[in-house]
C-alpha cells in the first residue's frame, strides 16, 4: 500500500474502475458489416496501470473508445464506477466524461488558442467547478510545466504538450483516465519521462490508468497488459517485461492467422 | 479538365451553396431593376405614342421648355378661330380642337384620388383621340361623361351612373359609355372623364378656347412641309411639332422619375453584388486551404500551376453560370414585386407586361459570371502556389487561412494603413469645413479600401476587445472569442461584407434623419401659422386648387390666409425651383429673417425695381446669393417656359434656414409668378385664425369652406412637417428596405464562413467534446463566435456611416441648412438587429457542429 492509499483509506486493489461485460461493436450493414467488437470482457482495476495492446483492426481503440463513454455498444454492458453508461443520453455521457474520465490522445491533445495553463485546467472550467489550485500545482511541478504554463502549444515540445495532456486529464481527479498511443508521436526519451510519470502516477497517486498502445516497451511501464485479438480478450500478463510481451504478441499474431484460416 | 471540375463543384456542392445563393440574390436584383425600368419606359412610351398614334402635327402655344422635372409645364390655351386659319393651309385634310385638363372624379359620394393625373378631356373620335369605346356611346349632350373601363371596374361605376366632375367648376354627369385606352383597360394610376368639348371648355372655364389643335395631313401630303407651311400661317406664337415629337418629350419627362429610381436600384444592386463578391472571395479562399494537399497532389502528378488556378477559376464559372442563370430568372420573376414595392413607398410606375431585353439578359450574366469569377482569382492565385510537397508536409488542414508571406502582408497592411489615414484625413478636412461632398467621396473610398487591406492586421486586436464581455462568460465565450481572432483574415473579410452594408444603412439613417430634421425645425422656426391647408395628393407643384385660397380666406374666422406657389425655371441647361409668395401677407404668417434688402420690396413694381417690364424683383437664399455673387441691386437672368428669358432684379437675402422653410432659395412675387407662369395650382395655405377664435372652431369653419375641395387638407404644424418629410421617408424606407439584401447576403457569409471552419476545426472541436464540452456549450461557443463578428461588422459599419453621414451633413450644411442629427433610436435598431441576424446565422453551422461525431472527430488524425 502507498502512502496516498493509506491516506484516503481506498482500497484500490479490490475495487473496479470500469468494467465490459461481453460487449459487441458493430460498424456497418449487411456484408460489409464489422463485429469491431465480439464480446470483449475487460475489467479495469482501480489503481492500476492496464496496457491493452493487440494487432491492428483488433478492435482496441474501439474498446477503448467504448469504455470512455465515447461512443455506444450494441450489446454488452460498460460501467464507469457502478454507472451503467447504456441508460445514459448523449448528454450525461458528456457530464460523466467531464466529471470521472481523463484523456490523453496521440496528438492534437490541446486546444491552439489557449495557454497551458488554460488547457490543463479546461475539464474543470467546463464543468464550471474550481479547480484544486494544490492540486495544479502539484501536478505541474510533477510533469515540469511550470515554467511552460502561460505559454501556446504551438510554443511547446512535443513532449511538453503530451505532459501537459496528462496533466489535463488528472486536473479533475477523474476515476480513470484513457491514454491512446500517448507515445506514438514522441521521440524515446520524451516518451520514457512521460510513461515513468503515468507509472508514478498510478502507484503513488492512486490514479487508475488505461493505455492503448502497440509498443511493447511502452506496454512494459504498466502493471498489467491485456491483449485483444478480433475483438475478443484472448489474455493478459501480469507485471509484463518487453520480451514476455513480443513473444505473446507473436502468439497473437499466429493465431490471427490461423483463425483466418479456419 | 472540365469534367473535373464540375465533379469537385458537385462534390462540395454543401460549401458552394451560399455562394450561388449570394449570387443569385445579386443578380436577382440586377434584373429586376433592369427588367422593371425598361418595363416602366417602354410603357409609357407606349402610352404616349397610343395617345398620338392617329395624329400628324400638334398645335400649342410656344413655351421656352416642356417639362422640368419630370413636370410638363402648363400653357396658354389656344383661340377656337386659330382651327379655322389651321383647315386653311394646304395639305391639312383635317384639324380638330382638344381639349384638355385635370378634373377630379367622384364616384358614389367618394372623391378618387389616383397617385398619377385625373385627366379630363373632350371627347374626340378616332384618329385623333386615343381612346376607344368598349360599352355605351360617345358623349354628347352636355350632362353625359365617358370614364376608362379600369376607374369603372375599380369603383364600380356602371352605364347609367351617376358622377361628379371637379375641375374649374363642378358638375353632375351620367355616364353614357366605358372607354379603353388602346389594349389597356385606362391609363396607368390615372382616371380618365371624357365630356362633350363644350362641356369640357365649360368644366375648365376655358370659355371658347382650346388646349390644342390636332392635324391630319392629307394623304400623301409631306408632313415636314404641312408642318412648316401651318408654322408659316400662325406665327412664332404657336409651336407646331410632329405628334412623334411630343410623344417622345412627354414620355422623357415622365421616364425621369423611372432613371432615377433605375439609378439608385442599380446603386444597391451593385452594394448587394460587392457583399456577394467578398462571400465569394472567403469561400473560395477556405476551400482552397481545405483542399491544399488535394491540389498538391495534382501538382505532385504533373498538373501545372496554371492548370490548377484554371480549376479553380472554372470551379468559380460553373458556380457564377449557374447562379447568373437562375438569378436572371428569378429576377424577372420579381420585377413585378419591386414595383409593388416601390409602390408602397410611393413612387407609382406603370403596370403592364415584362419587357426582357437582350440587353438585360447579358447584363445579367456577365455581371453576375464577372464578379464570381473576378472574386474567385486572389484564392485561384494562392492555389497556383501550392508547392507539390504540401502533399506530404500536411497532416491536415488546419492551418490558417489564406496565409501569405510576411512581405506581402507588410505591403497589403501599410497600404491599408494609408489608405484608411487618407480617408480619415479626408473626412476630418469636410468635417473642419473647406472639403466639399467629393472630397467625400474619394475619402469615403480609400476608408473602404484601406479598411479592407488593414482589416486582417487589426481584427486579432479588435475581435479581442469586443469579445470581452463574451470571455467572462467562460470557456465556450473565451474560445469563441479565441477562433474569430485566430484567422484574422477570414474574420475581416466576412465581418466587412456585413460593415459594408450596415454602414450604407447607417448613412441613409443618419443622412436622412439629418435632413429631415433640419427641414422640420426651419419649418417649424419659420412658419408660425395656425393651419397649412395642402393638397393630399403629393405633387411636386402642390396641387392645391385655387378656388380652396378663395374660400378660406373670406371666412370670418380666419385673419390671415396667405398662399405660395412653387414653379421651374432654367438656368441655361439646370432646372430650378422658385416660389412665389405674397409679400403683403406672408410676414403675419411667417417669421422669416432677412439678411439684406427687404421681403415687401418684392412687390414694388416700380420701374427702377424691374430690369424689365414683365420681370418684377426677386429674393434669394443667402448662400445662393453669395454662390453667385450677387446682392442686393444685381440682377439675375431667370428663363421661364411661357415667356423666354427675363432678368429679376435681386431685392433682399433671406436667411438660408428660411428659405428652406419655404422650399426654395428664389422668393418671387405671386404678381411675377402670374406673369410669367400658366400653372395656377397653390403649393400651401398658410392660415392664422382671428382673434377670439378657437382652434376647433377655426377649424371647422375651414374644413367647412374645403367641401368642395376633396383633396385640400387642414394641416396643424405638425402634420404640415410629416407631409413635408413624407418624401425623405418613402425614399428612405425603399432604400433601407432593399439595402437589407445586402446584410442578408452578409449574413450567409457568416454562415458560410462558419461552417467552412468547423470543417476545419473538427479535431478541436472532438477534444472538446471528449473532454467534456457540452452539445449547449459547443451551440453557445460557435453562435458567439458569430455573434462576435456580427459586433465587429456593427462597430465598423456603424462607425463608418455615421462618419461619413457627418462629413456629408457638414458639406451640405455649406450650402444649406443642415444639422447632423442621430437618430439614437433607429442606430439601436440597426444594431440590434445586425446583433440577432449575426446569431441567426451562427444557428445552422452551431448546429451543425453540435452534430459532429464525437469519435469521427476524435479520430480524425
Amino acid at each position: 500500500m502507498t502512502l496516498t492509499e493509506t491516506l484516503t483509506g481506498k482500497s484500490p486493489r479490490t475495487a473496479v474502475a470500469a468494467l465490459a461485460r461481453d460487449v459487441v461493436k458493430i460498424y456497418g450493414r449487411g456484408d460489409t458489416a464489422v463485429r469491431a467488437l465480439d464480446g470483449a470482457t475487460l475489467s479495469i482495476p482501480a489503481g492500476r496501470f492496464t496496457a491493452v495492446m493487440g494487432p491492428s483492426g483488433s478492435g482496441k481503440s474501439t474498446l477503448m473508445h467504448a469504455l470512455a463513454g465515447l461512443d455506444t455498444v450494441d450489446e454488452g454492458q460498460v460501467l464507469i464506477g457502478d454507472t451503467d453508461l447504456a441508460g445514459l443520453s448523449e448528454r450525461q455521457r458528456t457530464l460523466l466524461r467531464r466529471e470521472h474520465v481523463g484523456f490523453v490522445f496521440q496528438s492534437f491533445n490541446l486546444v491552439p488558442t489557449l495557454t497551458a495553463a488554460e488547457n490543463i485546467e479546461l475539464p474543470l472550467t467546463l464543468a464550471g467547478r474550481r479547480a484544486d489550485q494544490a492540486w495544479i500545482d502539484e501536478l505541474v511541478e510533477m510533469l515540469g510545466l511550470a515554467d511552460r504554463l502561460l505559454h501556446r502549444p504551438a510554443e511547446l515540445s512535443g513532449g511538453q504538450q503530451q505532459r501537459a495532456a496528462v496533466a489535463r486529464a488528472l486536473a479533475a481527479r477523474p476515476r480513470i483516465v484513457f491514454a491512446d498511443e500517448p507515445t506514438g508521436n514522441l521521440d524515446s526519451r520524451a516518451g520514457e519521462a512521460l510513461l515513468g510519470f503515468l507509472r508514478h502516477a498510478a502507484h503513488e497517486l492512486g490514479q487508475t490508468i488505461v493505455m492503448v498502445t502497440h509498443d511493447a516497451t511502452a506496454a512494459a511501464y504498466a502493471d498489467r497488459v491485456v491483449f485483444l485479438a478480433d475483438g475478443r480478450v484472448v489474455g493478459e500478463l501480469p507485471d509484463p517485461t518487453v520480451p514476455e510481451i513480443l513473444s505473446r504478441m507473436a502468439g497473437l499474431g499466429s493465431s490471427a492467422r490461423s483463425g483466418k484460416e479456419k | 479538365m472540365w469534367r473535373l471540375i464540375i465533379r469537385n463543384t458537385l462534390a462540395r456542392r454543401g460549401r458552394l451553396a451560399l455562394t450561388l445563393l449570394a449570387v443569385l440574390l445579386g443578380v436577382t436584383f440586377v434584373t429586376g431593376s433592369l427588367v422593371l425600368t425598361d418595363t416602366s419606359q417602354r410603357l409609357l412610351d407606349e402610352q404616349f405614342r397610343t395617345a398620338t398614334a392617329g395624329v400628324d402635327l400638334t398645335i400649342r402655344e410656344a413655351v421656352a421648355f416642356d417639362s422640368a422635372m419630370g413636370v410638363e409645364v402648363a400653357r396658354d390655351p389656344l383661340p377656337a378661330e386659330i382651327v379655322d386659319r389651321i383647315r386653311a393651309v394646304p395639305g391639312v385634310a383635317a384639324a380638330t380642337p382638344v381639349v384638355r385638363g385635370q378634373g377630379l372624379l367622384e364616384a358614389g359620394g367618394k372623391t378618387i384620388v389616383p397617385s398619377g393625373p385625373s385627366l379630363l378631356a373632350s371627347w374626340e373620335p378616332a384618329p385623333v383621340g386615343p381612346f376607344t369605346l368598349r360599352s355605351g356611346r360617345a358623349p354628347a349632350a352636355d350632362g353625359e361623361v365617358v370614364v376608362d373601363v379600369a376607374t369603372a371596374r375599380q369603383h364600380r361605376i356602371g352605364l347609367g351612373a351617376e358622377v361628379t366632375v371637379r375641375a374649374e367648376r363642378t358638375a353632375r354627369l351620367r355616364v353614357v359609355g366605358l372607354a379603353g385606352f388602346a389594349q389597356a383597360d385606362g391609363l396607368p394610376n390615372s382616371t380618365v372623364a371624357l365630356v362633350a368639348r363644350p362641356a369640357a371648355q365649360r368644366l375648365l372655364a376655358l370659355g371658347t378656347d382650346v388646349s390644342e389643335v390636332a392635324v391630319v395631313a392629307a394623304d400623301g401630303a409631306d408632313v415636314q412641309r404641312v408642318r412648316g407651311a401651318v408654322s408659316a400661317a400662325l406665327g412664332s406664337r404657336y409651336e407646331v411639332s410632329s405628334s412623334r415629337d411630343i410623344a417622345a418629350s412627354s414620355a422623357a419627362a415622365a421616364k425621369n422619375q423611372v432613371s432615377y429610381l433605375q439609378v439608385m436600384l442599380l446603386a444597391l444592386a451593385a452594394a448587394a453584388l460587392l457583399v456577394g463578391a467578398f462571400l465569394i472571395a472567403n469561400t473560395f479562399s477556405i476551400v482552397v486551404t481545405h483542399r491544399t494537399r488535394e491540389l498538391a497532389l495534382l501538382r505532385a502528378a504533373g498538373a501545372t500551376g496554371a492548370q490548377v488556378m484554371r480549376s479553380v477559376l472554372g470551379e468559380a464559372l460553373f458556380v457564377g453560370v449557374l447562379a447568373s442563370v437562375a438569378g436572371t430568372g428569378l429576377g424577372i420573376a420579381v420585377a413585378s414585386g419591386l414595383r409593388r414595392l416601390a409602390g408602397s413607398f410611393g413612387m407609382t410606375l406603370p403596370g403592364g407586361g415584362l419587357d426582357v431585353t437582350a440587353r438585360t439578359l447579358v447584363v445579367s450574366l456577365v455581371v453576375g459570371v464577372g464578379v464570381t469569377v473576378l472574386s474567385a482569382l486572389g484564392p485561384a492565385r494562392r492555389a497556383a502556389r501550392v508547392a507539390p510537397v504540401e502533399a506530404m508536409r500536411r497532416t491536415a488542414a488546419e492551418g490558417v487561412a489564406g496565409r501569405s508571406g510576411w512581405g506581402r502582408t507588410m505591403i497589403r497592411t501599410g497600404a491599408g494603413a494609408v489608405l484608411t489615414a487618407l480617408g480619415l484625413a479626408g473626412l476630418a478636412i469636410v468635417l473642419a469645413g473647406p472639403g466639399s461632398v467629393v472630397v467625400l467621396g474619394g475619402a469615403a473610398v480609400c476608408a473602404v479600401v484601406g479598411l479592407a487591406l488593414l482589416g486582417p492586421a487589426v481584427t486579432p486586436g479588435m475581435v479581442r476587445l469586443l469579445g470581452r464581455p463574451l470571455a467572462v462568460t467562460g470557456v465556450p465565450g473565451r474560445l469563441a472569442r479565441e477562433s474569430a481572432a485566430r484567422a484574422p483574415r477570414r474574420t475581416s473579410a466576412t465581418a466587412l461584407a456585413l460593415a459594408f452594408g450596415l454602414a450604407l444603412i447607417s448613412f441613409t439613417t443618419v443622412l436622412g434623419a439629418s435632413i429631415r430634421e433640419s427641414a422640420a425645425r426651419s419649418y417649424t422656426e419659420a412658419v408660425s401659422a395656425d393651419y397649412v391647408v395642402e393638397s393630399a395628393r403629393n405633387e411636386m407643384l402642390g396641387g392645391l386648387p385655387e378656388h380652396a385660397y378663395h374660400h378660406v380666406s373670406e371666412l370670418p374666422q380666419v385673419a390671415v390666409a396667405s398662399r405660395i406657389r412653387y414653379g421651374h425655371w432654367k438656368d441655361g441647361q439646370t432646372t430650378e425651383a422658385l416660389t412665389a409668395v405674397d409679400p403683403a401677407t406672408l410676414s403675419r404668417v411667417t417669421s422669416l429673417h432677412m439678411v439684406a434688402g427687404r421681403l415687401d420690396a418684392l412687390s414694388d413694381n416700380t420701374a427702377d425695381n424691374t430690369a424689365d417690364n414683365t420681370a418684377g424683383g426677386i429674393v434669394l437664399a443667402a448662400n445662393v446669393a453669395k454662390e453667385r455673387n450677387l446682392t442686393v441691386g444685381d440682377s439675375i437672368a431667370m428663363t421661364f417656359s411661357r415667356t423666354g428669358t427675363r432678368r429679376l432684379k435681386v431685392v433682399g437675402l433671406l436667411r438660408d434656414r428660411d428659405a428652406q422653410a419655404l422650399s426654395t432659395s428664389y422668393i418671387v412675387s405671386l404678381d411675377t409668378y402670374q406673369r410669367n407662369y400658366k400653372e395656377h395650382v397653390d403649393a400651401s395655405v398658410f392660415v392664422k385664425v382671428a382673434d377670439g377664435v378657437s382652434d376647433a372652431e377655426a377649424r371647422k369653419a375651414i374644413d367647412g369652406a374645403l367641401a368642395d375641395s376633396p383633396t385640400a387638407q387642414v394641416r396643424d404644424q405638425a402634420a404640415a412637417v410629416a407631409g413635408r418629410t413624407l418624401m425623405i421617408d418613402q425614399v428612405l424606407g425603399l432604400v433601407t428596405v432593399l439595402l437589407m439584401l445586402t446584410v442578408l447576403i452578409a449574413l450567409m457569409g457568416i454562415t458560410n464562413t462558419l461552417a467552412l471552419s468547423i470543417i476545419e476545426r473538427t479535431r478541436e472541436i472532438g477534444l472538446l467534446r471528449a473532454v467534456g464540452m457540452t452539445g449547449a456549450q459547443l451551440r453557445w461557443m460557435i453562435r458567439g463566435e458569430a455573434v462576435l463578428v456580427a459586433a465587429l461588422a456593427i462597430v465598423a459599419g456603424v462607425a463608418l456611416g455615421v462618419a461619413f453621414a457627418a462629413g456629408t451633413v457638414a458639406a451640405l450644411g455649406r450650402t444649406s441648412e443642415a444639422t447632423l442629427m442621430l437618430p439614437a433610436g433607429q442606430l439601436l435598431l440597426v444594431v440590434a438587429v445586425a446583433a440577432l441576424a449575426g446569431l441567426l446565422a451562427g444557428l445552422l453551422p452551431a448546429r451543425r457542429a453540435a452534430r459532429l461525431d464525437v469519435l469521427t472527430a476524435v479520430a480524425a488524425s
